[in-house]
């Protein structure tokens, strides 16, 4: 039994009308370990989590959790799960201990040890000491930690976290992703979905890239580099022209998977020294004026960039 | 338990937002209040009392034989030697003296002139010949009774007075009569006891005749009673202006309530309730009796409220009880019921407005129609169309009294609307969620 995964997504689809959301999503998510779904906004990350939370049923597929269907089970995987969805799902009349214990409440916690998770997890969240505030009254930043609070009430076997660092501080954001490599140290496992790059790549043991409802590449942060070699990421961005320009240098030697977005034209190379000259001269003889130049080694966005052909950004 | 924790959770959201106190229990309260003041104002500056009228009186009797009243028989305790200064002294009386303003004069004519030039509104003019008229077991005696002919209560009121008077006088005057008939030659000198006698009790009917004539010239208006009938009559135009609120606000606060399923579904604290483990049917119930928990919460304390602000009397407890059941469960199952149709919160602005405000109305046509027989006909069967309605007729059922076993009908009727609302609404909302 401990042998299973914690998670395993069998071939998920949903559709929405004529918009396919999810199509055909298989991965596995080991026991104890930080899974995240990366892939930018409409990529089909929050369905895919709404169907393992079982809020929406999938279409075609099926999904276990502990062992559990979400399909036959789905009393059961709620028992072991903790969500905490992309909104803050609070009560903003209530004060945040009332939000708690009324959770907790759901989550079949009752009596002392109802109020004692409600304490430890105030404790947790860092918000013990304005704990009867309306959680109205509070910042973005500590509504997502209460947010987060509720779903560790009842001590879930797995966490489901939908992008919980959305709009926040950077204070509130490290507090979150210091929590979230808490609960794996104490042996829950973590879906998490996000689409910033830098937080999949800090907290996550494996990663699962989705774009258009589709899961188009699973592994290891180090596994997914090599799928773009050692190619280095160059951005620059232009007053005008931006398209002509990607144009150009798609025709350049040594360039591989060329983006304009946004004013920001994308490119991978296999040496940025000797590319660099040509990519400057490419943007002069449109008239393009550069105003900076980012390069990277090669990591996550690249190999989003080498797999859709678009960069991946908010 | 986990459906009363919900439900709790609501009420408890409810009752924090100032808005819903001011809607749930300020408005019916401060509406009805105006309504109290302002008829408790006409109450108190006069608007339920007689004016004075003005009385001219011409007192020409020169009295008769044998006539003698005892003075503690006379209203004022004044001296009486003819039957024209017992009239007087009977007008001029303290009981007298809130509706008739007495003034006396020397002749006929004169007390005719001051009503022909409005000085005096009635003219009473007694003959020379009263006491002896009234003496005389074969006469009739007469007073002149002259009045502006444009005026009717206030002269009325005098001549009820003076009629009274004289029909007791003529009662004494029988009793003499048969007493001296049957008499033998040695008794005939104890006529004057039976005349004293009989004129005492005549006398001491007179004592409460103002009350009666205002009790018939208006039933609020008994002097000894006066406050109390017009507080009584103040309750029965209020109470059902504060019946018809409760019911008009409980629709309201049973659909705004109700609402709060859409808005936790744009919240989303409604997903991720269905994230637990709580299956979804026991979270719809959980909602649900939040709704009829907070319309009963109103209900109750509106009841109590009235019933101690205002001194509101809602009938016997049981009637009363069958009559708020009434309310709250049809108005729990409406809020549920028109809330299942809307898509989003934000249409609830129109249905609130049209449909809660239009029923609402109907409901309470009963009501502004209750003081015009003409117009209560049609006011129930319009009012009988919506849910309202039924509601209002066991609150007016069960405020006048009438016993539980006759709204156990209307309670019934109640009852069957709500089901029906109540079914549809959650087959709705299921489908919605499934």
């Amino acid at each position: 039994m401990s042998d299973l995964p914690a998670i395993e997504a069998l071939d998920l689809r949903k559709s929405f009308g004529e918009n396919r959301a999810v199509q055909g999503v298989s991965f596995q998510v080991n026991r104890g370990e930080i899974f995240s779904l990366l892939g930018p906004n409409g990529a089909g990350k929050t369905t895919t989590i709404s169907m393992l939370s079982c809020l929406l049923r999938p279409d075609d597929g099926d999904a276990r959790v502990m062992g559990r269907s979400i399909r036959s089970d789905p009393s059961g995987v709620k028992s072991v799960l903790g969500v905490v969805p992309q909104e803050i799902a609070l009560y903003e009349d209530l004060s945040a201990r009332e939000n708690l214990t009324f959770w907790g409440k759901m989550y079949d916690l009752r009596g002392s040890k109802l109020k004692a998770r409600v304490d430890e997890v105030l404790e947790v969240i860092g918000l013990r000491d304005r704990a009867n505030e309306r959680v109205g009254k509070y910042s973005g930043g500590m509504k997502r930690r209460v947010n987060i609070g509720v779903a560790l009430l009842h001590k879930p076997q797995v966490v489901y976290m939908d992008e919980p660092t959305v709009g926040i501080d950077p204070q509130s954001r490290r507090n979150i992703l210091d929590n979230v490599v808490r609960l794996k140290n104490e042996g829950m496992t973590v879906l998490y979905t996000t689409h910033y790059m830098e937080e999949a790549q800090e907290l996550s043991d494996h990663i699962g890239i989705m774009d258009h409802g589709k899961l188009i590449a699973c592994g290891t942060n180090e596994e997914l580099v090599k799928l773009v070699g050692q190619q280095t990421r160059i951005d620059l961005t232009l007053n005008a022209h931006v398209e002509s320009v990607a144009a150009a240098w798609r025709e350049i030697e040594g360039v591989s998977h060329v983006a304009a977005e946004n004013g920001v034209a994308t490119a991978l190379v296999n040496d940025s020294n000797l590319a660099l000259p040509h990519l400057f001269e490419a943007a002069s003889r449109l008239s393009a004026r550069i105003t900076s130049v980012n390069i990277r080694e090669p990591n996550l966005e690249a190999v989003f960039l080498h797999l859709t052909g678009r960069a991946l950004r908010d | 338990m986990k459906a009363f924790d919900i439900a709790l959770k609501d009420l408890t959201r409810s009752f924090r937002s100032a808005f819903a106190i001011v809607f749930m229990f300020g408005v019916p309260l401060l509406v009805t209040g105006l309504f109290y003041v302002m008829f408790g104002n006409i109450a108190s500056e006069g608007g339920f009392s007689l004016p004075k009228t003005k009385v001219v009186i011409a007192n020409l009797d020169e009295g008769g034989p044998k006539f003698q009243v005892n003075p503690k028989n006379i209203p004022g305790g004044k001296k009486a030697e003819t039957m024209g200064e017992l009239v007087v002294s009977i007008l001029q009386s303290e009981e007298m003296a809130d509706l008739i303003e007495v003034a006396l004069t020397d002749s006929a004519e004169s007390a005719r002139s001051a009503v022909d030039s409005q000085a005096a509104q009635v003219a009473i003019i007694i003959p020379a010949d009263f006491s002896h008229q009234f003496a005389d077991v074969d006469e009739e005696a007469f007073i002149e009774f002259y009045q502006d002919p444009t005026l009717t209560i206030g002269p009325a009121i005098i001549k009820a007075v003076l009629n009274r008077f004289l029909d007791g006088m003529s009662g004494v005057k029988i009793a003499v009569t048969v007493f001296l008939d049957e008499a033998d030659e040695s008794q005939r000198g104890l006529a004057g006891q039976v005349a004293q006698q009989y004129l005492k009790i005549s006398l001491a009917e007179n004592e409460d005749m103002e009350d009666e004539l205002l009790e018939t010239r208006n039933p609020s208006g008994g002097a000894q009673r006066k406050e109390e009938e017009t507080q009584s009559l103040l309750l029965s135009i209020v109470g059902p202006i504060m019946g018809g609120m409760m019911v008009f606000y409980a629709f309201f606060t049973g659909a705004s309530t109700a609402q709060s399923i859409l808005r936790e579904e744009e919240e989303r604290t409604l997903p991720r309730l269905f994230t637990t483990p709580t299956p979804q049917a026991v979270i719809l119930t959980g909602k649900l009796f939040s709704v009829f928990l907070t319309v009963c919460v109103q209900v109750v304390v509106l009841i109590l409220a009235a019933r101690f602000i205002f001194g509101i009397q809602w009938g016997e407890p049981k009637s009363a009880s069958m009559m708020a059941a009434g309310i709250i469960f049809t108005a729990s199952s409406f809020g549920i019921f028109i809330n299942s149709f809307l898509k989003n919160t934000k249409q609830g602005g129109v249905l609130f407005g049209g449909v809660l405000t239009v029923t609402g109305m109907m409901g309470m046509i009963k009501i502004f129609a209750m003081n015009s027989p003409a117009a209560q006909t049609m006011g129930d069967a319009v009012s009988l169309l919506v849910p309202q309605g039924w509601a209002v007729r066991g609150l007016t059922q069960s405020m006048s009294g009438e016993s539980p076993e006759s709204i156990f009908l209307t309670l019934l009727v109640s009852l069957a609307w709500s089901a029906v609302f109540f079914v549809v609404g959650v087959w709705k909302f299921n489908r919605r969620y499934a």
